[in-house]
């Protein structure tokens, strides 16, 4: 099996699609809130969509803190104003945490398989066909999406990622009120980065301010009734929104050079144990991370059919990489300094890009406050 | 100057003692992390680091887990459930206790950060402040200053802690702390009216969605019919991603390798499928018999709000209600599923 | 894209789906030791068979159903078609289960993946061959390789160990080379007293004759014996190549084994005159989808299943203490 084809760079694989995609004049529209439910019921016919939704929020927990995912969209209407953003990212929505990669039987004539789905609905389990439209993902959720494509891309087609991510319509939304946490602005995102989705969606008070970013968008606005054309006022109010969302990103990493600060710093043990000291090795910021994308592979027979899976797994672990006789990472700093390495050395050297987008779910989520910021504000 | 205050600066000198004396070689502590409200684990040999130890209500994390990574003589500082937790990691031979000095920290509670969001309907990073004042919690947001009885945002493990003065120790932060179940139950009947024009007062029944009892999850659960719990947890155990937070986070798995991660035999496949998730909490919680001490890490460190605690303080009460026993109360006891004693056998097989 | 161009996208993907293995079937099973056996094996579609290319030093992953996969390079070289071979030590889930498979059972294929030993640079060299216990496999592919093409490359030695003289493998290969005169081969052991006593894998006193074990189905000869001169020696590997000091002259090092093997052995060719550029190993990591995308078997931001498994030293000096 030959390899099919090489990223060479973000810059170089993007480029080329957006220069196809991307629009020489933005068109902007607007949609009143209360009316986005109408819209949405409109795009309904044509994608399955999800939306950021809580759960856990039950009656019964305890804890009342938000648990936001993206959800399948009920047909009921929406308000987003307390949305910030979600705890599992849209990742998910690509590489799931668990998907069924084909099954198999024994029969009289050997083994035979079959894949797990009918064309046009992508897993029989969530019974979800495609194409997906993701509404209300925010700009670093958006941009993690096109680093992922990058991986599944390089070499050999992933049969499972591609089709459902190009298939797929991200309507952004700007992020307004970001967490301390975030340093997206760090890593050349902002609150309003429009590179990386198809529409983006401006909050201007009652309003959504849409503006057409792709090809994708714009047809899917064409598609759209009841929409008003933004006025210049508008625009404007949108801008200085987003200016403001700028603003209030106020954590930063200093990424200039940070690549071979880190080569130099590789065989630093005593570093690399120092900041590793109260990690406790567990998946949150790798499962949660928008862009890591590591998966295990396992296969589950009862009697004669079963079927092999893919699931998330993750480098924190330390069976991750363990072999028979030897494990490179053994110890936790190696996986840690992997961890850090793959994010903002390795991938630089593959992909020109760094797989990070600053969304700070890393930080937020992790239990004992393992903070990438401030290992990497080490070696500053 | 409150008594975390007052803790925190004999903390401080303390272990600076300890290192300067050479009496130890490590110092675990706390120290202010970089979000709002939020603490870290600070591990350090520096005494130029000490000044960064602190206490606050925020400190949640239970430093008993670092123990056995760490090879030498090391200063603990402990709540009353992490020096159960110590005591529990003596018992089962994981660390010794002659090279452990424990820091006590008479505990009057942690702040569960996600009932103060609760409470607000706000994200933690959007408050102001959170300031303790003895039975009293003063929540600011926006400028405005809000007063709530501390029993409706503290943890529920510790609102039901039974000794949150730590069991052993070397040296011992305050005074011990009056226990607790009672005291903070009598606090919350007697909620404390507004003063000063800043702190608006919440009164009962002013909208607030606080819980009954710190158990009344559990009592709710216990409720269910069988079926209904069964749903229940097969809707909460959908959502596990597998990320393990529960496990590493407790100092009471301290398996090098996890049942879990066996591949011969595989007693459970690797990947988040509701049932095995819920297979994997029912092992782990089997494993913790007489180990837990209810620090209620695992539930604070998942991030997809399983309510871990209604199983592990299950597991808890059994251990108590079949075998009177407590985890980590007597460093000299065997653990709890090593021996057997005849009394036993009527009570559990049934 | 709509929905139907989906569909269709979807289709060609499933069709050319690169985690969906081929069924082969099990042709032939050679126990090599006590815990490695060689398993011969053919496309059970026929036409397949033919279509098939790879190069030596590739490798594919290997499934038991309902048990898993795992990958191994393929031992066989591509200079003989009629079947495939891939050997394997029993140490985990996986290789167990391909061990209770026998002759005529079905098993899941897919690859070949990685890149090969790069044939173009080794010709008109002089090639040293380095390897240990089960290592010797990818090394065997392209040893026979090269001799079936023999007036292409300079002159031939291989020197290979393993634990015990019951621990070494392609013990019917290392006669045959012996026999080659166009070959040097020394074989070493770590010791010569096999730590697993079994009366077919003893060495004979006082000939030094190494004895395969009984193959299962008979390897040709079932009593296949090293040549007389090739006296058994009694070290590790990389103490014996310094012994045997190949020249670095016009020549490349083409090394695999153990990691620990290929630890020691770097420092003692670089002693020989050996340049980073003129030593080839192939590596051995944890590895799943065997096409990059699962993420464990990096070396920095090298994937070993995508980039490799062959590199030279020169490639992987940097990450090599650390993380090898």
């Amino acid at each position: 099996m030959s390899i099919e084809y090489r990223v060479s760079s973000f810059e170089e694989y993007r480029g080329g699609r957006r220069e196809a995609s991307k629009l020489k004049t933005q068109n902007s529209k607007l949609v009143r809130k209360k009316d986005i439910g109408s819209v949405l019921h409109q795009w309904s016919k044509d994608y399955t969509i999800f939306v950021p939704c809580n759960e856990g929020d039950t009656a019964f927990t305890v804890h009342g803190s938000r648990l936001t995912v993206y959800g399948l969209w009920d047909g009921s209407d929406i308000n987003l104003d307390w949305y910030r953003n979600t705890v599992t990212p849209p990742k998910a929505n690509f590489l799931p945490p668990l998907e069924e990669m084909f099954r198999f039987q024994k029969g009289k004539e050997g083994h035979s398989m079959e894949l797990p789905f009918e064309p046009g609905v992508w897993s029989l389990e969530s019974g979800v066909p495609l194409p997906q439209l993701i509404f209300g993902i925010r700009p670093c959720d958006a941009r993690a999406l096109s680093l992922l494509d990058l991986i599944f891309t390089d070499a050999y087609q992933d049969p499972y990622y591609l089709p459902r991510r190009e298939g797929a319509v991200l309507v952004g939304l700007v992020c307004l009120n970001p967490y301390d946490s975030c340093f997206c602005t760090s890593l050349g995102i902002g609150p309003g980065e429009s590179d990386d989705v198809d529409l983006l969606l401006t909050d201007i008070g009652d309003e959504f301010l849409i503006e057409e970013i792709s090809d994708k968008g714009k047809r899917l606005m064409e598609l759209t009734a009841g929409l008003k054309d933004a006025t210049e006022d508008d625009t404007a109010r949108a801008n200085e929104a987003k200016e403001k969302a700028y603003g209030r990103v106020t954590r930063k990493i200093n990424t200039e050079g940070i690549k071979d600060r880190l080569l130099s710093a590789f065989e630093d043990e005593h570093y690399w144990e120092k900041v590793a000291a109260k990690c406790i090795a567990c998946g949150i910021c790798t499962f949660l991370c928008p862009t890591c994308y590591c998966f295990d592979i396992s296969d589950e027979m009862v009697k004669k059919q079963g079927a092999r899976f893919r699931c998330w797994d993750s480098c924190a672990f330390a069976l991750y990489t363990k072999m028979p006789m030897e494990n490179p990472r053994e110890e936790k700093w190696q996986r840690v300094r992997q961890k850090v390495c793959h994010k903002f050395e390795f991938y630089p050297m593959t992909f020109d890009v760094i797989a990070c987008t600053g969304c700070g779910r890393c930080i937020r989520l992790c239990p004992v406050n393992w903070d990438i910021t401030q290992t990497l504000r080490l070696l500053d | 100057m409150n008594s975390d205050h007052k803790m925190q600066q004999k903390l401080r000198h303390e272990a600076k003692a300890l290192l300067e004396q050479d009496k130890v070689d490590l110092i675990i502590g706390f120290e202010a992390g970089s979000l709002k409200f939020t603490t870290t684990p600070l591990i350090t040999k520096s005494k130029d680091d000490l000044d960064r130890l602190v206490i606050n209500p925020f400190i949640v994390n239970n430093l008993a887990l670092f123990l056995p990574d760490f090879k030498g003589r090391i200063a603990v500082a402990s709540k009353g459930c992490d020096s159960r937790s110590i005591v529990s990691l003596i018992q089962d031979n994981k660390v010794s206790r002659d090279d452990l000095v424990i820091i006590g920290i008479p505990c009057p509670g942690m702040i569960e950060l996600r009932k103060v969001e609760k409470l607000t309907g706000k994200d933690r990073d959007e408050l102001d402040d959170i300031i303790r004042e003895g039975d009293k919690v003063v929540i600011t947001v926006d400028g405005k200053g809000s007063e709530f009885p501390i029993a409706e945002v503290l943890s529920d493990n510790c609102l039901a802690c039974e000794f949150p003065t730590p069991q052993d120790y070397d040296i011992l932060l305050g005074e011990p702390t009056a226990t607790s179940q009672e005291s903070r139950v009598k606090s919350r009947e007697s909620r404390v009216k507004g003063q000063g024009s800043r702190v608006q007062s919440h009164g009962e029944g002013g909208g607030l969605q606080s819980e009954a009892s710190p158990d009344s999850r559990l009592q709710t659960l216990k409720a269910m019919s069988p079926q209904q719990r069964w749903e229940f947890w097969r809707k909460e155990f959908s959502r596990c991603i597998r990320c393990y937070a529960c496990r590493n986070i407790c100092p009471s798995c301290f398996c090098k390798r996890c049942f879990v991660e066996e591949s011969e035999p595989r007693w459970l496949m690797p990947m988040p499928r509701w049932q095995e998730n819920l297979m994997f909490q029912a092992i782990r919680n089997i494993h913790l018999a007489g180990r837990c001490t209810d620090c209620g890490g695992c539930e604070r460190s998942c991030p997809v709000n399983i309510p871990l605690r209604c199983l592990t303080k299950e597991m808890y009460d059994l251990v108590d209600e079949l075998f009177h026993f407590k985890a980590g109360m007597d460093k000299d006891a065997p653990p709890l599923m090593t021996h057997y004693e005849q009394e036993e056998a009527e009570d559990l097989i049934r | 894209m709509t929905a139907s161009d989906i569909i269709e996208k979807h289709r060609f993907l499933a069709q050319s789906n690169v985690y969906l293995p081929h069924i082969m079937v099990i042709e032939k099973i050679i126990d090599e030791t006590p815990s490695v056996r060689t398993f011969h094996f053919n496309f059970k579609d026929e036409k397949l068979r033919d279509e098939f290319t790879f190069e030596s030093g590739q490798f594919g992953e290997y499934s038991v159903f309902g048990v898993g996969e795992a990958p191994f390079c393929i031992s066989s070289s591509p200079t003989r078609r009629d079947h495939l071979e891939f050997a394997l030590q029993r140490v985990g889930k996986v290789t167990n289960a391909l061990h209770r498979l026998g002759v005529g059972a079905e098993i899941g294929f897919r690859g070949p993946y990685g890149n090969g030993f790069p044939l173009d640079l080794l010709q008109g060299k002089n090639l040293v061959f380095v390897g240990g216990g089960i290592g010797l496999a990818p090394l065997r592919s392209l040893i026979w390789n090269v001799l079936d093409n023999r007036d292409k490359y300079g002159d031939i030695q291989i020197i290979y160990g393993a634990r015990s003289p019951a621990d070494l493998c392609f013990k019917y290969d290392l006669d045959a080379w012996g026999d080659d005169k166009t070959v040097d081969v020394i074989t070493t052991v770590d010791r010569q007293e096999s730590r697993v006593q079994s009366p077919v894998s003893r060495v004979e006193a006082g000939n030094s004759r190494l004895q395969s074990q009984e193959s299962r189905v008979g390897a040709g000869d079932s009593r296949l014996q090293t040549a007389d001169s090739r006296l058994l020696r009694e070290g590790f590997v990389p103490q014996i190549l310094g012994q045997v000091a190949p020249s670095a002259q016009n020549a490349i090092a083409i090394v695999c084994g153990p990691p620990i093997m290929i630890r020691f052995t770097f420092p003692v060719l670089e002693k020989l005159g050996f340049t980073p550029e003129q030593m080839i190993t192939t590596l051995e990591k944890r590895m799943k989808c065997g096409i990059g995308k699962c993420g464990r078997c990096n070396i920095g931001n090298i994937y070993v299943c995508r980039d490799g498994p062959v590199f030279s030293y020169a490639q992987i000096k940097g990450f090599i203490s650390s993380e090898y």
